[in-house]
């Protein structure tokens, strides 16, 4: 049988030859990795000081200063992002799990911010730009749809944390056991609501509207949020799906509303998947340029004002980076380093958790 | 007896306000489309479609525009970032699932997909100031000597290498995609019934055999996914090109020389745009660019949705 033989080593030998070259194909991806780690943090460690994070930069060409714009700026884009798109993206996510759960209506809508988190995010930039940066001096019907916008957000939060204070601590205290007391205390509070959003409405629209000249704050913060909108959907969604259907109907039985069950049973059961996918949308929209081009653009100066161009990190890395000054490198690899490890760590907590909660 | 009513004030408030959450998300895809259209209404009236892709010429002065040399780099990075991906990507998602021992897989797995985490900046930037060099002084000239001195295949590698190309473009894409198909891959792969792949050893096949006749054709459906998610990914990156492509609207046949992409053109120049006509070719730029993508994506999505229905059956 020495046939037999041979052909059963020249298998094992090829078998052996591929299985090689595939464990070479994973150790080139650590080796990128690694590389690309390495070099971040090579370059970086040496323009990491203080002043980075507390001094503004200095004029071109002359050495010091920091990027105390850049890391201001950047937390202010990505703090409203997260605002705008965080509370969208999480009732989008509630409507699509719950009240269309299994309809066509929720798996066009799933489908379709499956593609939305892959989309070009540089056309989203140039999107942004078509509705809040280029409207000069014509009525900004996409600034003011903003500002309605937001100023409905700033007024559901508002209105939940109001809830929240009088459940929790002035009930407790007074002790209101009428039904029809706690009836007109929520309406007093719904109405407080609504009046607080068109208040905001009313005051923030000409200390908005009128004053964006071209690239500013708002718009970048606009552009993050559509990307972070389906993000943080998909995740809330996937995560409602995982709460077992028995929960629900066991609130049901009770006589919950189905409200009352969103909000008490099934929220609270996938409170750490739903937080931990909103922490890693906000690592990935951190990361972004593209959008933030030609939306906040950039500007070389400190500002926290939204209504002007401003600084954001990552931008300012472009614009460093193929700048002529060897000054401007060194701090955008420092600024990279900071960026690229605050990310890394942000993701790798964040599947811990994931994994922790939901695998272990 | 008290009446329970049917839907609560509550339920009703709260489910208008979540579905016009969810219906902004349709919104907000739709447009998209409708305002690159507008915006690039003029464009398309004056140079039309098929002119327009053909056109190679993109003169801000004469106000002439056309979309070939950046639809040519676009898809020249694609095709090649594929080329270089695909195979490093399957041979890690066939190392995750089968090779690799037990203690490795969840690090070595986690490891890959921290590569997809990485800004795209910072790609960007690492391609410029490390790998173009590399590039430039080391791998260009020694893929001219080799492969370069072949007769027709030759006329890709000529000219002087600067590392600021559509070669190094490549290079730094593919690396970007590669987590994109292994992840994709690896679950696919997991996915192979365990008796399938014992029923295979039992026939006497090596381990390979399995890989190759058993676990990759089930799992077809999803590495194409996977594969066609890539490409729609590679399409749309922006950053990490803008800094190694440099940004040359001409068509020349060697990889060796500076390109530019639909997505580059876009970063560079669209603060720039001094008339309406420049910027409305740029915003038919990015419709062109949304449309393609949008595409892609939903075949991608298809592939992985009848994959997905096509292992719970």
């Amino acid at each position: 049988m020495i046939y037999e033989e041979s052909y059963v080593k020249k298998r094992k030998i090829k078998s052996f030859i591929a299985l090689s070259l595939s464990t070479l194909a994973a150790f080139l991806g650590l080796f990128w990795l690694g590389f690309i780690l390495f070099d971040v943090l090579r370059h970086g460690i040496s323009g990491l000081n203080l002043e980075l994070f507390t001094e503004d930069p200095a004029p071109p060409g002359i050495p010091g200063g920091g990027l105390r714009h850049a890391f201001v700026g950047q937390l202010e884009i990505v703090f409203f992002a997260t605002i705008i798109g965080v509370p969208v993206g999480m009732l989008a996510g509630i409507f699509i799990a719950e009240y269309a759960r299994g309809t066509k209506f929720a798996k066009t809508i799933s489908i379709l911010s499956d593609i939305m988190v892959s989309v070009p995010s540089i056309v989203v930039g140039t999107f942004i730009y078509a509705i809040l940066v280029k409207p000069i001096g014509q009525i900004n019907y996409g600034g003011i749809l903003a500002v309605a916008f937001l100023s409905a957000i700033s007024a559901f939060i508002f209105g939940a944390v109001l809830n929240l204070f009088v459940s929790k601590i002035l009930l407790k205290i007074i002790k209101i056991t009428s039904e029809s007391a706690v009836k007109i205390l929520n309406l007093v509070i719904t109405l407080t609501t609504v009046l607080f959003g068109i208040f905001l409405f009313i005051y923030l629209m000409p200390k908005l509207v009128d004053r964006i000249q071209g690239f500013n704050g708002w718009a970048g913060a606009t552009a993050l949020a559509f990307i972070m909108i389906p993000v943080v959907l998909r995740t809330t969604e996937d995560m409602l799906s995982l709460v077992p259907w028995s929960l629900r109907e066991a609130a049901f039985a009770l006589g919950a509303s189905y409200y009352n069950v969103i909000k008490d049973v099934v929220i609270r059961a996938s409170m750490t998947g739903i937080l931990t996918g909103v922490i890693l949308s906000i690592s990935r929209v951190a990361g972004e340029t593209a959008p933030l081009l030609f939306t906040s653009f950039n500007n070389s100066f400190f500002t926290m004002n939204m209504n002007e161009p401003i600084a954001s990190l990552t931008v300012t890395i472009f614009v460093y980076a193929t700048g002529p000054y060897e000054d401007w490198h060194t701090q955008a690899w420092a600024a990279s380093f900071v960026i690229t490890f605050f990310i890394l760590l942000v993701t790798i907590v964040a599947r811990a958790i994931i994994h922790w909660r939901y695998k272990g | 007896m008290k009446k329970i009513r049917r839907l609560p004030l509550s339920d009703i408030f709260f489910g208008i306000i979540s579905f016009s959450a969810s219906f902004l998300v349709l919104t907000l895809i739709f447009s998209t489309i409708f305002v690159l259209y507008d915006e690039s209404s003029l464009a398309i009236h004056r140079f039309g479609i098929i002119n327009f892709i053909l056109t190679e010429d993109w003169n801000p002065v004469k106000e002439i525009f056309g979309a070939a040399a950046p639809l040519y780099g676009t898809l020249v990075t694609t095709v090649l970032s594929l080329l270089f991906a695909i195979p490093v990507a399957l041979g890690i998602a066939i190392f995750l699932s089968e090779v690799s021992p037990h203690l490795l897989k969840t690090p070595v797995g986690i490891a890959i997909e921290m590569l997809a985490a990485i800004p795209s900046i910072i790609y960007g930037m690492w391609g410029l100031f490390t790998l173009a060099p590399i590039m430039a002084d080391y791998i260009e000239p020694a893929l001219q000597n080799t492969l370069g001195q072949i007769p027709i295949i030759g006329k890709l590698f000529e000219g002087t290498p600067q590392g600021i190309d559509l070669f190094t473009a490549s290079v730094v894409l593919s690396i970007m995609i590669i987590p994109f198909i292994a992840s994709i891959a690896r679950d696919s792969l997991n996915l192979t019934p365990n008796l399938m792949k014992e029923s295979a050893y039992a026939l006497g096949a090596t381990k390979w055999d399995v890989v190759k006749d058993v676990m990759i054709p089930y799992a077809k459906l999803g590495i194409y996914g996977g594969i066609v998610l890539a490409l729609g990914r590679a399409l749309g990156e922006t950053m990490a090109v803008a800094f190694v492509l440099g940004n040359r609207h001409e068509i020349s046949a060697s990889l060796f020389d500076a390109a530019a992409t639909i997505t580059v053109t876009l970063a560079n120049e669209f603060t720039e745009a001094d008339s309406d006509v420049y910027l409305s070719s740029l915003f038919y730029l990015a419709l062109i660019l949304f449309v393609m993508s949008f595409i892609i994506l939903a075949v991608a999505k298809f592939f992985l949705l009848r994959a997905e229905r096509g292992y719970s059956r």
